[in-house]
């Protein structure tokens, strides 16, 4: 009897193993896919990052139908909130040459927008055709979110469509590459995202929240430097402050933080500063003076009545005491 | 014969009780700690050695701002360091380096104020075997503008 379970018991584990090797020898018939009868389309987000007042969001909505059905009639794109000028459907379909660059084929006549809506009507033989939307995001729609409704339509009479989002538009704004300057551009306005001179400080007296200045001194490394109005007088070396300027905003020096909008060089690549950030930031503490700025340094300032909160980017400098500035802005109240 | 098995039966009653006490010992003896920690989870050693070896001061970019190197008297037990004009004092990282197997208390956690500099910042430094400690004091000055 035992010898019998133990004769079983191989019997079993040989035809196991031999349907195993049987399996993982079978060939894969391999088929072509069929494309479906029916009218296609898929579309992507092509843009990263913040989604920013003025700024773009970039999508590629593809469509295809088989060409026996028929052929492409239009496209449209619309969008939750009218986008801001500018806001088109590319008429060309993008193909990559060998060269790695895009190539674009004309397949329909210019996109026309017309409130919320952005047509392209084609205007070639096209089965299949990928178009590029560009959504310039309006003031309207700051702190909310946006959907886009991509659809395509057929000669057959089909139509078909994708809705992308929602998408959070950021509450901060940006301006980019301001110059500054010892001695002239040298009063920064949060309030104002503006530089200004000291004739032109006066005016904005009670917006000017940093002072730039360079100073080039043996003794000590105060060079490039970000100093609100109110600090220590020290720190404002032959300043003389114009008539009414004088608040004190709070500053926290950081370096490498490169934000991608911010930075020219795409090489930073994907560090996003967003809305979060300026929300979780606490300055309590902090001094009203930022010295020894480099390259690639940063500030993040809150403003003396708490209703902003920055981030300056250290775009470039110069010893003939000059620097291009970036800054984010968030609106706190 | 009666006596004989009486003795036999001792005989194993003994061996038995010889043979628990024999495991008791071992499972004692393999279950003591022969890899003292202290309260930090860190290993305490025999070293003696107690003393900071180098000092580093950041600002809150985590950059540098230390003016030339920081003088360490390890007699004085004290750590003199210059730092560069215009830095927050309040806001600031120091880096100790310390000998082998010392630790800091207390501990640095983050950023450490400096502002006051009537009122230097203290350390201890404690040696490997957590057996000598030593008070060092950290004075900053600032480098004039």
């Amino acid at each position: 009897m035992r010898t019998q379970s133990k004769y079983f018991n191989t019997a079993f584990l040989l035809v196991a193993a031999l349907s195993l090797v049987g399996t993982s020898c079978k060939k894969n018939t391999y088929a072509l896919p069929v494309a479906p009868d029916k009218l296609q389309d898929e579309a992507i987000k092509r843009t990263l990052g913040p989604n920013i007042v003025g700024q773009n969001i970039e999508f590629a909505y593809a469509m295809a139908i088989k060409p026996s059905k028929g052929k492409l009639v239009n496209c449209t794109a619309v969008a939750s909130i009218a986008g801001a000028p500018g806001t088109y459907m590319e008429n060309r379909s993008f193909y990559t040459a060998q060269t790695g660059a895009d190539v674009g084929v004309t397949v329909g006549s210019p996109s026309v927008t017309s409130g919320t809506t952005t047509t392209v009507t084609y205007n070639h033989d096209t089965s299949a055709a990928t178009l590029r939307y560009y959504y310039v995001i309006p003031e309207a729609a700051r702190g909310k979110t946006v959907s886009i409704k991509f659809t395509a339509t057929s000669s057959d009479g089909e139509s078909i469509s994708t809705t992308m989002g929602p998408y959070t538009i950021a509450v901060m704004d940006m301006k980019l590459n301001m110059a500054v300057s010892n001695n002239n551009l040298m009063y920064i306005s949060i309030a104002d995202s503006a530089v200004y001179n000291a004739a032109d400080a006066v005016a904005h007296a009670a917006s000017i929240d940093l002072v730039y200045l360079y100073r080039n001194l043996t003794t000590s490394a105060f060079n490039h430097a970000l100093v609100a109005p109110a600090a220590d007088p020290q720190y404002l070396p032959g300043v003389t402050l114009p008539a009414g300027v004088n608040r004190s905003a709070k500053m926290l020096k950081v370096f490498n933080l490169q934000d991608h909008n911010l930075a020219a060089n795409e090489q930073f690549g994907g560090t996003f500063i967003d809305d979060i950030d300026f929300q979780k930031l606490d300055l309590t503490g902090d001094p009203n003076f930022a010295l020894n700025l480099k390259l690639d340094a940063g500030v993040w300032v809150e403003t003396a009545d708490g209703k902003y909160r920055a981030y300056i980017f250290i775009n470039s400098v110069n010893t003939a005491g000059t620097a291009v500035i970036s800054m984010k802005r968030y609106a706190l109240k | 014969m009666f006596n004989s098995n009486l003795n036999n039966m001792k005989y194993k009653i003994f061996a038995k009780i010889a043979l628990a006490a024999l495991l008791a010992l071992t499972t004692w003896v393999s279950c003591k700690k022969d890899t003292p920690v202290d309260e930090d989870g860190l290993l305490i050693t025999t070293r003696k050695d107690c003393y900071v070896s180098s000092f580093e001061i950041l600002g809150t970019d985590f950059v540098s701002v230390r003016v030339g190197t920081a003088v360490i008297d390890t007699t004085a037990q004290t750590v003199n360091v210059t730092v560069q004009f215009g830095t927050d004092l309040k806001n600031l990282y120091p880096q100790f380096s310390l000998a082998q197997d010392c630790k800091l208390n207390p501990k640095i956690t983050g950023k450490t104020d400096f502002s006051d500099l009537a009122h230097p910042r203290q350390w201890t430094v404690i040696s490997g075997d957590r057996q000598v400690k030593k008070l060092y004091t950290v004075n900053v000055s600032v480098q004039p503008r």
